[in-house]
């Protein structure tokens, strides 16, 4: 084959490859058009997180599948992908890049102002003004401005026994998953203990040691945070609570309880606020949480 | 945290009468910062006692204060005293549990060898500890496989599949050591069970290779056998145990030694495994053949010379003759979830039989929900009206609130009767919810309230809860499967 022979078989390989027959005039349909036929314009593309990955095994000729399925079972953790050549198959990095998207989205994202009101939290907001300045600036994500104080004060009244409070943190999507049933299980728990709770307050931009700005300000006995947590691969909907006796502003975090992994897969909100309520009432007989609780 | 609790295991068997003490200990597994989820993580046998024979009065009738005497000696022997015993399972087995007295035996044991010692009885129930005292189940769940564990006493043979773990079924053969009793030193036969008259048949059939000329004549009172002459009925009783275990082909010779009242499904399995009497003569057979005045030593025998068992895998259990008792002492006793709701309640609890709702029926609202569990409350009425017993519940995963207040309202309507008739009512869930669903119930109803979960049991199924554990977060409780099947 001569150079000239190869040059125009390259240049036929090129137009084929662009979707032109080669050394015609016709014009061939457009490729992208012609799949276009198959997708349902109104339905969109399956939600590939919503398999469940303990259940899902991609190894392809297991000496012993079953047993592997087994131990997923147990484990939360993306074992027995199989591969393809020496990289993953494109189904596990899909799903790694979703799952981190939504773990990046419950950080970055708001819990809806709807949420807050529907369920008749008093809202309050820290220092913080943005999603930046409170990744940032943890610090001020434990404080409240004169405005948000009295509103505060006015909202919990001075003393009460307990304070619930409900906190963004770093999931926004934990808070709307969870959060109102666990604090309804939580209420009804506090009344079987002869207990009863005030307002919930709902603090934007909140980390955990607002409690103890929020126990200064009232004297509040208990209070008790449910807060988003960081999120990770596993869930974006993980919330925790974190309940401190007597809070004040430098209490040591030893003198905090944390109830945590309150998610659909671990323990479940109700249950989790049965839990708290007794957890509540235990505080306030033996006046005291954390290690001193042990 | 590392509380421990004594734990009584005894075992009245066809042949022998046992007694262990266990120590549990119980660990919280979860980590400081969830909910607490308590468990026992440790079973050790502390003490074995002798291996007794069971007295009996007659062929019918077990010697009561005979074996009240050897639990009280061997309580004696051990060094612990019956109030350090926080519980434990007595349990009757084998051709013993169809004695005449049996039930009277096993309550007046179970009261006497501690608070919270349960009473438990049935080839199911058996099978099952017998296989957990042998570890043939942590060996399924270890190894991911099937196993099929035989327990091989003096009158039954019980057996129980697992896979990965899981109880898969549960059966009973009545092949056993004792079926043929002799004595001793004149080898004259002295008991010949009614089981090898009912497998008459088969044996005749594997006598003819023997001598072909003559018929079979079945082994009888008084006649003076030979390892030979013995050999057809062995050979069936083996055969029936393979066909068991899948090994051979056929269901015949099985169906002829299935107890009555049972059933098995043969399944071919990779791994079996041995305990009881037998097992022992399986490896370690005594020189005598007629060491134990019975048929035993000839049945571990022919089980060793069988090519079908031989081809099979061969897990070695922990306990052999024993394996039932450490089952009873070791493993008859679990624990609820660590998240339960009680009020005013009085432990232990006895012997509850079991209201289960269907899947469908629990997926009612609050008034499907009563009515569903009136209407059933109907079957556990007799002559002297409601008895107390456990409502049982699955749950759902990951309930809304307002799901657990309808839950909550359907059962307080629901168990009204119950508490009119002066009991109490209890909940079992096996999903993890019985706290809130505990303390939503209780602003419905004044007086004693039990909510649990952890639980799986079905109807048929008994409960008994002993007094919590673990700083009051948990309760031992003992499932009893099909206890006392009605025959």
């Amino acid at each position: 084959m001569n150079e000239q022979e190869l040059r125009s078989l390259v240049e036929r390989m090129v137009l084929e490859l662009a979707g032109q027959p080669a050394g015609g005039g016709k014009t061939a349909p457009a490729a992208s058009t012609a799949p276009a036929a198959d997708v349902d314009p109104a339905g969109c593309l399956e939600d590939i997180t919503e398999t469940d990955l303990r259940r899902q095994y991609l190894v392809e000729h297991p000496k012993n599948g079953d047993a592997f399925r087994d131990l997923k079972l147990r484990t939360p953790a993306r074992l027995g992908l199989g591969r393809a050549g020496a990289r993953y198959k494109t189904i596990s990095m899909l799903r790694m890049r979703a799952d981190h998207a939504a773990a990046q989205d419950s950080v970055f994202s708001h819990v809806d102002d709807g949420f807050v009101e529907k369920h008749g939290f008093v809202p309050v907001q820290t220092l913080c003004q943005n999603k930046d300045e409170y990744l940032t600036r943890p610090d001020r994500g434990r404080r409240f401005d004169e405005a948000n104080q009295a509103i505060i004060k006015k909202t919990l009244g001075q003393s009460p026994k307990v304070a619930l409070v409900v906190g963004d943190g770093l999931s926004s999507a934990a808070i709307e998953a969870n959060a109102a049933d666990c604090l309804q299980a939580i209420q009804a728990g506090l009344k079987t203990y002869g207990l009863e709770a005030g307002p919930v307050l709902f603090v934007k931009y909140c980390r955990v040691g607002a409690s103890d700005h929020i126990g200064e300000l009232t004297g509040a006995e208990v209070v008790c945070m449910l807060v988003g947590e960081r999120p990770g691969l596993v869930t974006a909907e993980s919330m925790s609570a974190y309940l401190t006796y007597k809070p004040h502003i430098g209490i040591p975090e030893s003198k905090r309880t944390v109830v945590s992994n309150i998610h659909k897969g671990g323990t479940t909100a109700v249950e989790a606020g049965a839990h708290i309520a007794e957890l509540i009432h235990t505080m306030l007989e033996r006046k005291a949480s954390g290690i001193d609780l042990k | 945290m590392a509380e421990t609790l004594l734990s009584v295991g005894i075992d009245i068997g066809t042949s022998t009468t046992q007694l262990v003490i266990s120590r549990l200990t119980l660990e919280n597994r979860a980590n400081p910062f969830s909910v607490p989820r308590v468990a026992i993580n440790r079973r050790e046998v502390l003490y074995r006692s002798a291996i007794h024979f069971t007295p009996l009065l007659s062929d019918v009738v077990i010697d009561a204060q005979g074996v009240k005497a050897i639990v009280e000696e061997e309580y004696r022997k051990s060094g612990f005293a019956k109030g350090e015993i926080a519980t434990g399972a007595v349990i009757i087995t084998g051709e013993t549990a169809r004695k005449e007295n049996a039930r009277e035996v096993l309550s007046a044991l179970s009261a006497f060898a501690g608070d919270f010692v349960v009473a438990t009885a049935g080839p199911d129930l058996e099978s099952i500890l017998a296989a957990r005292g042998a570890g043939a189940d942590e060996y399924s769940k270890e190894h991911h496989t099937d196993i099929l564990h035989f327990d091989i006493g003096g009158g039954t043979a019980n057996l129980s599949l697992w896979s990965h773990g899981e109880l898969v079924q549960t059966g009973c053969l009545d092949v056993g050591g004792r079926l043929l009793k002799l004595e001793r030193d004149s080898g004259k036969i002295t008991y010949v069970s009614p089981v090898i008259t009912r497998a008459a048949g088969h044996l005749e059939h594997a006598g003819r290779g023997l001598a072909p000329a003559a018929p079979y004549r079945i082994p009888a009172v008084g006649d003076s056998p030979t390892p030979e002459s013995l050999a057809p009925v062995l050979r069936t009783m083996v055969e029936a145990l393979e066909q068991a275990a899948g090994l051979r082909p056929g269901r015949e010779k099985m169906d002829a030694f299935l107890t009555q009242g049972t059933r098995w499904e043969p399944r071919a399995v990779p791994v079996v495994s041995f305990s009881g009497g037998v097992a022992d003569c399986i490896d370690n057979p005594p020189a005598d053949w007629r060491a134990y005045g019975d048929i035993g030593v000839l049945l571990g025998r022919a089980i060793a010379a069988s090519p079908a068992f031989q081809q099979a895998g061969r897990f070695r259990g922990a306990e052999t003759i024993r394996a039932t008792v450490v089952g009873a002492g070791s493993h008859a006793t679990d624990l609820s979830g660590s998240t339960i709701f009680y009020r005013d309640m009085t432990f232990p609890l006895k012997n509850l039989p079991i209201l289960k709702l269907t899947a469908a029926e629990e997926k009612g609202d609050a008034a499907a929900l009563a009515q569903s569990i009136r209407d059933k409350l109907g079957w556990f009425a007799d002559e002297g009206g409601l008895s107390q017993l456990v409502l049982a519940l699955r749950g759902e995963d990951n309930p809304t609130y307002s799901r657990i207040q309808a839950l909550a309202r359907g059962v307080a309507d629901g168990l009204a009767p119950l508490r009119e008739a002066g009991f109490v009512p209890i909940v079992a869930v096996e999903a993890d919810q019985a706290k809130v669903l505990g303390q939503a119930l209780a602003p419905l109803m004044d007086g004693p309230l039990l909510c649990l979960d952890g639980v799986g049991v079905d109807s048929g199924d008994y409960l008994d809860i002993g007094a919590p554990v673990a700083n009051g977060a948990v309760l031992p409780v003992v499932i009893k499967t099909l206890a006392f099947q009605k025959s």
